[in-house]
């Protein structure tokens, strides 16, 4: 695997230069290596202090709607339509949507475009102290349903596929339940569905978590604590390695724009509304009961059972954020006969939002949703 | 709260609750004749301050339980760092060596700390204890506030919570409106 290849969320290792031959290779005397080190900890430190705005989320696009809690988003087409069926994407309410368009060799959104799909995708504001109350019934029944109208009236169409990544894939599945009607396709990426059967250092966190205190001391979840939650995830060979690869590799142009885009990306941390907060840490995490199908929005319960739609399941081997035994499990609890689980030997951003992802994964997605989009 | 009540800063929590109350009782003033609105403000906010002294020395016994985790997730980094890696360094490659073994021993300990149930029971309860602290410290601003007849935090809440609901109710009766209106107009 070449550098460039690397997963964003995988430790960037270094790769060894060529073996050059030992009659050429002149070994640097230590007071060349610490004045080399020097030379980049000080390019790498001017790097980071003008950094400043990096672009992100560049492919074309108009704004559909905006309201207070979303930018409902239509991408341009790049070639004919070979899909009848638009794809609203769902993004989660965990960090920022440009992951799914962060630069152009490496965007999901612009890989369907590619292929033919008409695409738009829900950007989510951040919430503000007004907003705490702002629930699950909300997002789904509200925002997601609003977007939804606002497709299939501009499409012309009755029907959409739902395509969901982590926090939103879980909220698309709940849509899916109770707007079945409006639903061709339901594709998943990384849903947090059977947290009992979650590995990872966040469900584990989330288990002892005293959410209702939280939410009524502070209100919205705020950003300094996801924090706390993410520098527990691989702390040291991604938390701290990584820095020591990006002075490593300098010099190298591609390598530090890759960096910068990730880092913005990972530091750009909105608040999550506290009643969400509450029931997905509480009715989630804790009790389980999405997948118990005992999960309530409003006064509706949500039964996945009733979800009869072509269901695709993404996730991925490696995924610290959401473990694949907690995804996966949505294929057994939905009355779907079309429905395909697919998993792929890579981590939670690895999976759309890398070279991995624009090779191994788009190609199959985009196949899958093409034979049902027409 | 500390784990079984027995790491209160080496009190039981019971010898905890008497040493902040005995502080209470001490401050008390008669609640009746002409003393009876001042000793009311004196009482209640001395009350406010025990109990926040209460709740800090509750989180730097939660503190004190979470350090130990991590510094004993440290200590075997460290005794791994040097089992790992070269014993003497003198080139270039002996660092880098010496570096991932860093790396990989702190790796191996905290992933292990941070996915034990141990630690996510300390870590609920610092951030319990944290959330206390913080809960102290409004309920003492929202004294100020009503002193200077202003809205407090839990009002402005209350009414947060009453346009939430508006907004679900406006919405359920619009959506009833437009199927109603859809029914209608595919009926005539």
């Amino acid at each position: 695997m070449t550098k460039q290849e690397l997963r964003p969320d995988q430790t960037q290792e270094v790769q060894p230069p060529a073996e050059q031959p030992k009659e050429a290779k002149k070994e640097p005397t230590v007071a060349e290596e610490v004045k080399e080190t020097y030379r980049k900890l000080e390019k790498a430190k001017n790097i980071l202090h003008a950094a400043g705005d990096i672009e992100v989320g560049q492919t074309p696009h108009e704004v559909l709607e905006e309201t207070r809690a979303y930018r409902l988003l239509h991408y341009q087409q790049m070639v004919a339509k070979t899909a009848k069926t638009p794809i609203l994407v769902v993004y989660a309410l965990i960090n920022r949507s440009y992951v799914l368009d962060l630069q152009s060799d490496k965007s999901w959104v612009r890989s369907l475009l590619s292929q033919g799909f008409d695409v738009y995708l829900i950007d989510w504001k951040p919430p503000t102290a007004a907003d705490k109350y702002v629930s699950f019934d909300d997002y789904v029944n509200c925002y997601i349903d609003d977007c939804v109208n606002t497709v299939l009236k501009k499409t012309k169409v009755d029907k959409l596929t739902l395509h969901g990544y982590c926090m939103g894939a879980t909220m698309s599945t709940m849509y899916t339940t109770l707007h079945q009607e409006k639903v061709r396709n339901l594709a998943v990426i990384a849903p947090v569905v059977d947290t009992e059967k979650d590995t990872t250092v966040i469900g584990n966190l989330a288990k002892n978590m005293d959410v209702n205190k939280m939410v009524n001391i502070i209100g919205n979840l705020p950003a300094e604590q996801l924090y706390a939650c993410y520098s527990a995830l691989k702390p040291f060979k991604q938390g701290v390695n990584k820095y020591f690869n990006l002075v490593q590799n300098i010099d190298n142009d591609q390598f530090v724009g890759n960096f910068l885009r990730i880092e913005k990306w990972l530091y750009d941390t909105p608040p999550i509304a506290g009643e969400t907060f509450r029931q997905w840490i509480g009715d989630i995490y804790q009790k389980n009961l999405f997948v118990k199908n005992e999960l309530k929005l409003g006064s509706e319960l949500i039964d996945l059972s009733r979800i009869k739609v072509p269901l695709l399941n993404i996730v991925a081997d490696e995924d610290h954020l959401v473990s694949p035994q907690c995804s996966a499990p949505l294929n057994d609890v939905v009355s779907s006969t079309d429905k395909r689980l697919m998993r792929f030997h890579t981590g939670h951003v690895g999976l759309i939002a890398s070279l991995y992802s624009q090779n191994n994964v788009l190609p199959k997605v985009g196949q899958w949703l093409k034979a049902r989009s027409q | 709260m500390a784990e079984n009540n027995k790491d209160l800063l080496g009190l039981t929590q019971e010898q905890m609750d008497k040493m902040f109350s005995f502080w209470t009782d001490v401050m008390k003033l008669p609640t009746i004749g002409p003393m009876y609105a001042f000793s009311k403000d004196v009482s209640s906010y001395a009350n406010d301050f025990v109990t926040l002294g209460k709740v800090m020395a509750e989180l730097k016994a939660n503190m004190d339980g979470y350090w130990l985790l991590v510094n004993t997730a440290y200590t075997r980094a460290i005794k791994e760092t040097m089992e790992r890696a070269p014993k003497q360094l003198t080139s270039r490659d002996d660092f880098e060596n010496y570096r991932r073994a860093a790396i990989e021993a702190f790796e191996d300990a905290f992933t292990e700390l941070f996915a034990s149930p141990e630690f996510s029971g300390v870590y609920g309860r610092l951030f319990s204890s944290q959330l206390d602290v913080s809960k102290a410290v409004q309920d003492i601003a929202e004294k100020n506030f009503k002193a200077l007849n202003l809205p407090t935090r839990s009002e402005v809440d209350d009414i947060l919570k009453d346009v939430a609901e508006l907004k679900r109710g406006v919405r359920d009766l619009k959506r009833s409106l437009e199927i109603k209106y859809d029914q209608a107009r595919a009926a005539t």
